[in-house]
């Protein structure tokens, strides 16, 4: 004879039975979406008709944008994680997604903004991006040189191949991109300031410091040698010399130093004598770098003064250069900046921390200048 | 344990190689809700909360951060270093937000145990529970943060 079921039993055999429907459901929607949809061609406007581009649908904005040659920052090759691929969107976004909610501000959301490698392309839009993207281009180049500048800094000399040719304002940064290895499935982009001056537009130079469990310096340091070919994006960026004639401070730790690298010697190059301090700081000796060519211009250029400061000497530094945290130093140097320009490379913590201070001098918001990629 | 599609997006955030070089599950054979709740009954056991371990860490890192890489003291027996980074991290919990990259050493002075955190760590623990996998360059096992704040 049979028996009849336990209710408990119907209760799991209907649920199981809804979750494995629901599952199938939802694998074949996105199958469908994948091979079956055809959404035809879509318009993209950027920036109100500067551009009109006839894309095929289907594809991400981030994606359908690269494919037509225009770069949109992206440090984590469009998995949704980095929040950098932001864009206006005005028209055709449709509703914002619940992958992109968490990576916007309220003020951005209001504003428009977008996580562009999140919406797909599924009908006409209307996005607003800035101008210097349009100049932003890919790039293929081979690594010259690999050198140690400290025992976790390196810099990169890398030699372009195709375009070989690139145009750049010192300050600007580049993103390079680290191709799958090892577990790391798939490429990866990280931004690095450029420390080449614009003059040497056929090479890229940069400084980099190694991140424990990085996926690009990781890839730099252990897995990248001098012939390996390379592909980064670039430029980006609005930092860079103001066109005032203001006297200017530079504060900079670590391989925040690129930037400034580039700078000063564009402006040795291009005669611009406009008074300038840097203070560049780091804990021991062993963290400092390029001392002697910063000491050497700093001794030829009477415009140009170059502050390195220790914050934690050790007695085999022998150091009788300035000793201090780089916020105490530019405090003890600078006593009324209410006619100075700031810039600050570094770290997050290192910003914060100059920025407080040269607000406490006088400094007003619009006359402090630094990355926002960091 | 059954994994929900949210579990499965987590998890496959904390592979090697997607957020980090080295992922947050290290070697350790446990699945994350095991992982988890071990480390939470090795908290309760102490008369603590996952909350009050991340306020001693975020502390210790607040100090240590101001001093830029400059060695910091935290307590009598606790030093501290903040060696600095640039960017930012997602946390593999989606809609929890980017933290600072970069690294806190500490060290107890009296064993010469230390340490090793982020600020996501300090997130993971104050919002998750997760101490990260055993194997993993960020694990922290509860009692040894409990013994260098001497939080019982």
């Amino acid at each position: 004879m049979v028996q009849p079921l336990q209710p408990w039993l119907i209760v799991l055999l209907a649920a199981g039975i809804s979750c494995a429907v629901t599952t199938v459901l939802a694998a074949l929607l996105i199958v469908a979406e994948r091979y079956m949809v055809n959404y035809g061609t879509c318009t993209i406007d950027v920036n109100d008709g500067a551009r009109q581009l006839e894309i095929d649908g289907g594809d991400t904005l981030l994606g359908s944008l690269k494919t037509e040659g225009i770069f949109i920052p992206s440090a984590c090759g469009g998995r949704g994680t980095c929040s950098y691929c932001k864009v206006k969107v005005l028209e055709g976004g449709g509703a914002l997604l619940p992958t992109e909610e968490p990576l916007l501000t309220a003020e951005e959301i209001a504003d428009d903004l977008r996580v562009s490698c999140q919406i797909k392309v599924r009908n006409d839009l209307k996005i607003l991006i800035p101008e210097e993207l349009f100049a932003v281009r890919q790039y293929r180049g081979v690594v010259e040189r690999i050198s140690d500048l400290t025992y976790d800094i390196k810099e990169l000399r890398i030699r372009l191949i195709e375009p070989d040719t690139l145009t750049f304002v010192g300050g600007q940064y580049i993103q390079l991109e680290a191709p799958a290895y090892g577990d790391n499935p798939e490429p990866v982009y990280r931004a690095y300031s450029m420390s080449n001056p614009p003059s040497d537009d056929q090479a890229v130079e940069t400084i980099v410091r190694l991140v424990p469990g990085g996926i690009c310096t990781t890839w730099v340091f252990q897995h990248l040698s001098e012939g390996d070919e390379v592909t980064l994006n670039g430029p980006y960026g609005d930092f860079r010399l103001s066109d005032s004639n203001r006297e200017m401070i530079w504060i900079a730790g670590g391989s925040g130093m690129s930037p400034f690298w580039s700078m000063i010697r564009y402006m040795a190059e291009a005669d611009i004598e406009r008074k300038t301090t840097y203070f560049f700081g780091a804990v021991q000796r062993r963290d400092l770098f390029l001392l002697d060519e910063l000491t050497e211009l700093a001794r030829k250029l009477p415009w140009f003064e170059f502050i390195p400061a220790l914050s934690a000497p050790g007695e085999h530094d022998a150091w009788t250069g300035q000793t201090g945290l780089i916020t105490e130093i530019v405090d003890r140097h600078i006593s009324d900046g209410r006619e100075l320009e700031g810039y600050l490379c570094g770290s997050a913590g290192m910003i914060e921390a100059a920025h407080d201070l040269l607000r406490t001098k006088g400094l007003t918001d619009d006359r402090v200048f630094y990355d926002k990629f960091n | 344990m059954k994994q929900t599609p949210r579990d499965k997006a987590i998890l496959e955030r904390m592979a090697p190689g997607v957020l980090c070089a080295e992922g947050f599950l290290g070697d350790d054979p446990r699945d994350l809700s095991e992982i988890i709740a071990a480390d939470t009954a090795a908290v309760e056991a102490a008369g603590l909360t996952h909350e009050q371990i991340a306020r001693s860490l975020a502390a210790a890192m607040k100090t240590a951060m101001a001093e830029l890489g400059r060695p910091a003291a935290i307590s009598e027996h606790v030093a501290a270093v903040w060696r600095e980074g640039m960017g930012r991290i997602p946390s593999p919990w989606t809609g929890d937000g980017v933290f600072p990259k970069g690294e806190l050493g500490l060290t107890d002075t009296r064993t010469g145990r230390t340490l090793t955190l982020t600020p996501l760590s300090v997130h993971l623990i104050a919002a998750h529970g997760f101490y990260q996998g055993r194997g993993s360059r960020y694990r922290l096992e509860p009692h040894d943060i409990i013994a260098m704040f001497e939080l019982t």
